[in-house]
């Protein structure tokens, strides 16, 4: 092949490049670049108090803030014991059928749309939760921090079983050659072998159920206020932002939103670093 | 270790994995329970006749068959703005990229693979603002834009299996064609990419399966409940993700929400079969290695 | 006095600044076996990839000095010609058989298509005798369009050389080309490897002993990352040694 030709490839390739990584500085910059009016006028300090109100320029955030924490700590707390324990029996315990199928079902999981999980959430679950707390809409943090558990459930199995499956087999051999059972090979030795993915997995999951909008817009209640219970209806970042996007263009309530973006794009930011931290952003590329 | 501590240990986990596959298992149930009876024709082309609606003749005003096309052109259109970026950008990483520029690269690539969807079609809307206030007057939230957001949502995806398919190879497959004479482009052409075409192929299809379930980015760029078959870039368009969200939230009456439950299975099929025809192109992919090696 | 093809002075060869080639010093002749033994790791691929510069493509890997090879009747430096013409006239061969996924004659015929070859008769005829010269014609002439996946390792690694030597390159490399392979597969290569030398320069890098013997006209050691000239006659008290 001719070497211009060559050249000219290299070319397209680098462009490619350069445009790809050049989407994520774009979107910092217009994040900054619609907030920053707010920023300058000096009355950044208003969205971090708790009022929302726009009519009397309220546009505290400090509500949205703490129910995206609440909702996704809740749902990380639900699933992490399931996650170790799927994941230990899908690559300690049952190595044969069951295990096999178990990681299959896990792996379609991943393939169903976040949309459908909240629409079956709110004609299944949600009815529930309102029989047992027996007031409100039964649409509460609770219901939301389910679905959203039940959400990032595969990513921490997947990725707690392929930490798990790195260990190093003469380590295992070593390990059954002494007797052990799997039980206590997984105490023993897997886990904290693997401690450095599990918490990976749990970083990666974080990530994922702060982000995620469909759940909590569907079922969290979107209630503008802190959470007090479970049974409270709660409002997230990413839900604020599909709620107010509607608005008119230029009133400061649109510009919000553009705050939570910030706040959203910085924390994925912290995400991506602690999880570099950590070293197990390998794994993840090459899933 | 007590034999009855490591029974619990046992226990949990086997209960753990029973839960979740029950879990799953009612919630699809539930979905087709609800759902069967109302998978007919009327449910797609509503009062017109099929073979009308499906030649365009009429317009299907009361059925699911704008939110299916919708929802097929935007995954048509978003791969077409992703696959030639993201495989190019993705050869350029494994090929090209210099070991001091390849830390800022990943990075970069890192957060936009980890970014909210939301956050892109936050980032689609703003840009149609932007584009609105200062090129043009006509451009609103739209398809265009919506296949440009979901086209930034998958891109990381394609350029990661680009990528690691070609860093993965063994050394010696990688010199097969430099050793015969191949040019690094020819090599790439000629031998990279046709050697990892299947898992290429699988890559972008999961991307396609995240273009068709997104529902957060189009709702902010451009979906809107009523709008039938998208006649230019510029229109507004119906989307299955986004109709299952709006039912939802409004619906009127029990028919509707029957309906509801059917664009739920629908969708879910499409998914299914885009995860499990990549699933499949990926065993084949592993199976050509193991022959090879 | 023998014609000397490939000249080597001062390569260094540096894998993450560890030295792998120090000060290296060689000539191989031309048309004629030059086989080079030598304790394991101690750089004999890497001296290969340094001949046809795919040490290129290998991260961390640096070569300094100059190596110089005859073409017609001049010593040229490898790092002045093109890299893809040097290598169509460097060929090499790999431990391992690396047929590529495509059918036998797509395979054979792949050289040409990287040349831009595309008049399908002279491909044709270009790929038969190809064949015929690595002999393997007998046993695939009748399914050429099957996948070379599907043949033996012997049939596999024969195939590379033929591939290899379809651009009638003037050297021919080869990575100790039998080790994969079972005893029948590797006579076969090396009764190959003699009707070679007529027509191009080969450079073999081996451990088999026995079989460097009988085929090899010069025998090369490669010890602490220096060549010495072996005496035929020597060749099993060396590798006594070594093993």
């Amino acid at each position: 092949m001719k070497p211009s030709i060559e050249k000219l490839a290299e070319k397209g390739f680098l462009f490619s490049a350069l445009f790809s990584v050049s989407i994520t500085i774009l979107i910092f910059f217009f994040m900054v670049f619609f907030s920053f009016p707010l920023f300058k006028g000096g009355d950044i300090a208003k969205f971090f108090t708790l009022e929302w109100n726009p009519y009397e320029s309220g546009f505290g955030i400090v509500p949205m803030m703490a129910g995206t924490g609440i909702i996704a700590l809740l749902a990380l707390l639900i699933a992490t014991p399931f996650g170790i324990g799927c994941s230990a029996l899908i690559s300690v315990f049952s190595t044969g059928y069951f295990g096999r199928f178990l990681r299959k079902v896990v792996e379609f999981m991943t393939g169903i749309p976040t949309v459908i999980y909240g629409f079956v959430a709110i004609f299944l679950l949600v009815p529930f939760i309102r029989e047992i707390f027996e007031k409100g809409t039964g649409m509460c943090v609770l219901s939301a921090s389910i679905m959203l558990a039940l959400l990032i459930l595969p990513t921490i199995i997947l990725f707690i079983s392929n930490a798990f499956n790195a260990v190093p087999k003469n380590y295992l051999d070593a390990a059954d050659s002494l007797g052990a059972t799997p039980a206590q090979k997984l105490v023993y030795i897997i886990i904290p072998l693997a401690w450095k993915g599990i918490i990976s997995a749990l970083v990666l999951a974080a990530g994922r159920a702060v982000g995620d909008t469909l759940i909590s817009l569907m079922i969290a209640g979107n209630a503008l206020q802190i959470p007090k219970g479970l049974s409270d209806a709660a409002r997230t970042l990413t839900a604020h932002i599909a709620l107010i996007i509607a608005s008119d263009y230029e009133s400061p309530e649109f510009k919000s939103i553009f705050v939570c973006g910030l706040i959203l794009f910085i924390f994925t930011t912290l995400i991506i670093l602690a999880l570099r931290l950590l070293g197990y952003l390998k794994i993840l590329r090459n899933r | 270790m007590n034999r009855f501590v490591e029974y619990q240990i046992k226990l949990f986990c086997w209960i753990s994995g029973i839960i979740l596959i029950c879990t799953i298992g009612i919630l699809l149930a539930f979905l087709l329970h609800k759902g069967f009876s109302s998978l007919n024709l009327p449910l797609i082309f509503g009062e017109t006749r099929p073979l009308d609606g499906l030649f365009l003749k009429t317009r299907v005003v009361d059925g699911l068959f704008p939110a299916i096309v919708g929802t097929l052109l935007l995954i048509l259109t978003s791969i077409i703005w992703a696959i030639p970026t993201g495989v190019a950008a993705g050869i350029y990483l494994a090929e090209y990229c210099n070991e001091k520029w390849k830390p800022g690269f990943n990075l970069l690539l890192d957060i936009l693979a980890g970014i909210p969807s939301i956050l892109i079609g936050l980032f689609g809307f703003a840009v149609s603002v932007f584009l609105h206030k200062h090129l043009s007057e006509h451009i609103y939230p739209c398809f265009l834009i919506s296949s440009l957001a979901l086209a930034c949502l998958v891109l990381p995806y394609i350029i990661r299996t680009t990528e690691q398919s070609l860093v993965n190879l063994p050394f010696f497959i990688k010199t097969t064609g430099l050793a015969l004479g191949a040019s690094r482009l020819q090599n790439i052409l000629l031998i990279l990419i046709p050697y990892n075409l299947s898992r290429i192929i699988s890559g972008i299809i999961l991307a396609i399966g995240r273009c068709a379930e997104d529902a957060a980015v189009i709702m902010l760029t451009g979906a809107v409940a009523m709008a039938g078959i998208p006649d230019s870039l510029l229109s507004r368009y119906e989307a299955l993700p986004f109709y299952i969200f709006y039912i939802s939230s409004d619906y009127n009456s029990q028919e509707e929400l029957m309906k509801g439950f059917g664009a739920c299975i629908i969708l879910l099929l499409i998914c299914v079969f885009l995860f499990a025809l990549s699933h499949i192109l990926k065993r084949r992919a592993a199976k050509r290695f193991a022959i090879h090696i | 006095m023998k014609k000397i093809k490939i000249r080597i002075n001062n390569l260094n060869c540096f894998y993450k600044k560890k030295p792998v080639l120090k000060d290296l010093k060689g000539e191989m002749e031309e048309k004629a076996i030059t086989t080079i033994i030598g304790p394991s790791g101690v750089g004999k691929t890497t001296l290969l990839m340094a001949i046809n510069r795919l040490y290129e493509s290998i991260p961390d890997c640096r070569v300094e000095g100059k190596v110089e090879i005859k073409l017609n009747t001049k010593y040229i430096d490898i790092h002045k010609l093109p890299v893809t013409d040097l290598r169509k006239k460097v060929g090499m061969v790999f431990q391992v058989p690396n047929p590529l996924p495509m059918s036998i004659f797509k395979n054979i015929a792949f050289p040409l298509k990287l040349s831009g070859i595309k008049d399908k008769e002279y491909i044709k005829e270009k790929v038969e005798q190809a064949l015929k010269d690595a002999f393997l014609w007998d046993e695939v002439n009748d399914r050429l369009n099957d996948s070379a996946l599907e043949l033996s390792g012997g049939q596999q690694q024969r195939l590379c050389i033929a591939r290899a030597m379809i651009m009638q390159p003037e050297v021919l490399l080869l990575d100790e080309p039998t080790s994969s392979l079972d005893m029948e597969a590797a006579l076969k290569i090396t009764e190959l490897l003699k009707n070679l030398k007529g027509k191009c320069t080969l450079l073999v890098v081996s451990h088999y002993t026995s079989l460097t013997k009988e085929i090899s006209d010069n025998v090369l050691t490669l010890k602490d990352g220096c060549l010495k000239i072996t005496e035929n006659s020597k060749i099993v008290d060396e590798s006594s040694v070594a093993n």
